[in-house]
């Protein structure tokens, strides 16, 4: 489990590659949000983590500056979805558009890796989270290093509009590096974009 | 919680140095991070709460919005790393290096030393550890100035202290290329958007009188900066070589009202 020590939050993250029936566990989600009663406020805790594509993370600090972001946002209660986890995927995705940002960042049929988050204060300590992530996500969790062989370059080209004349010409290296420094700045000035 | 995030990162960081804008602070978000640095536009007092939140606001998403756009046409810019406009924190990459101020001689004088003589030979030793000659090191900064003014950005600012020189092995060097370091642009508070040639000619023009008013023997430096932004600009370069010549003649102001 990767750890991220904010000064008052700290936020755990599980990385599962590959994962079984992500389908699955979107449904479960859709689900726990209907749900009433206490049943479905304790389906809701069960679920109460961000799913995130771990494809479409380029590294460790663009994971970590979509989770700030979304804390910050929380903490001066301008959040523009409904949970700090929900936000995180709103963060990742340039555009302004919510449905948009869950289809492309959440959890889809189509996920092949998934990175699993939950958020808490730092005096809260949360019993057992490895074991109810895994509840939740059949899979195989693997150390987040393994985050640089499941990164899909291209799509992220894609949706940060970048193939251009400056990421062609470079080489491999840097042109990653480019997309990387694109990404990790464009989550971090999500809040003031036009 | 009484204190906020961002004041509660502020307290933990390194102070730099305090301008009258903002303070300058060394920080990390986390203790495995990667070291930011964090540009804190205080509260001025002397404004009205209110027209001070929404231009502390607008600069800093100015200044973000500027730094996004030139990351994306390659220029040389620190990444942005948070963002905080309520409460006026702008995080960006933290840049190794040296400012090319104090890698030119005379540059190093106001930082309270006075033994100048033994600065400059500290200074030379200084550019040399970057291994670029004070030529190369004018072609570079003429190049990127070409780059951002191509995609119409001005930086509104450009003076040797807001250009640092990358400490070699600090980052991913492109391939095939004999020079290991590269120059980085700072500092876009004052930065804006424009087409005019006008407009980036009086960029260049108060580099010019940066550098005259800072080193000594300036001008020559300063033709090698305008040869090597002549040779990426192109057929662009004569309509704003013709434009900086009327600039120097009148100053930066074009009109005497105000």
């Amino acid at each position: 489990m990767e750890l991220f020590r904010f000064n008052h939050y700290v936020a755990y993250a599980l990385l599962f590659s590959p994962v079984n029936d992500p389908g699955q566990i979107k449904k479960r989600i859709i689900d726990a949000a209907r749900a009433t009663g206490s049943e479905g406020e304790e389906e809701r805790e069960a679920v109460n983590f961000s799913f995130i594509d771990a494809s479409l993370i380029t590294s460790r600090l663009h994971l970590e500056t979509a989770i700030h972001q979304a804390i910050i946002a929380e903490s001066q209660g301008s959040l523009r979805t409904k949970t700090v986890h929900s936000e995180i995927l709103f963060g990742l995705n340039p555009t302004n558009n919510i449905t948009e940002a869950i289809r492309r960042y959440g959890v889809s049929e189509t996920s092949k890796a998934l990175l699993v988050v939950r958020i808490t204060d730092s005096s809260n300590a949360i019993s057992n989270l490895e074991t109810k992530m895994k509840e939740v996500v059949s899979g195989i969790a693997v150390p987040f290093e393994e985050l640089s062989k499941v990164t899909d370059w291209e799509k992220i080209e894609k949706y940060h509009k970048l193939p251009n004349e400056v990421t062609e010409k470079a080489d491999v290296a840097r042109a990653r590096a480019l997309i990387d420094n694109v990404a990790v700045s464009s989550v971090a000035m999500k809040s003031v974009v036009q | 919680m009484t204190i906020s995030i961002s004041q509660s990162l502020i307290q933990s960081s390194l102070p730099i140095s305090q301008g009258a804008e903002a303070k300058v602070y060394k920080a990390q978000l986390t203790p495995d991070s990667p070291p930011i640095l964090l540009k804190y536009r205080f509260q001025k007092n002397y404004r009205h709460p209110f027209l001070d939140a929404n231009l502390t606001r607008s600069r800093i998403a100015g200044e973000a919005r500027a730094l996004l756009k030139c990351l994306r046409s390659g220029i040389n810019v620190p990444g942005i790393r948070m963002v905080d406009a309520t409460e006026g924190v702008l995080g960006i990459e933290w840049i190794e290096g040296h400012s090319v101020r104090k890698l030119l001689p005379g540059g190093a004088e106001d930082d309270g030393s006075d033994d100048v003589d033994n600065v400059d030979v500290i200074d030379s030793v200084n550019l040399n550890e970057y291994g670029v000659s004070v030529d190369e090191l004018m072609k570079l900064i003429g190049v990127e100035i070409a780059k951002m003014h191509q995609v119409d950005v001005i930086h509104g600012d450009l003076t040797t202290s807001n250009m640092i020189l990358r400490q070699p092995g600090s980052f991913v060097p492109p391939q095939n290329h004999d020079i290991k370091t590269a120059l980085v642009l700072i500092d876009f508070g004052l930065s804006y958007q424009s087409t005019l040639a006008e407009d980036k000619a009086v960029d260049l023009y108060v580099l010019e009188r940066a550098f005259s008013s800072t080193h000594p023997d300036s001008e020559p430096m300063f033709a090698k900066v305008l040869a090597g932004y002549a040779e990426i600009m192109a057929g662009d370069w004569p309509a704003i070589k013709h434009r900086l010549d009327d600039v120097r003649l009148r100053g930066r102001k074009r009109s005497m009202v105000g």
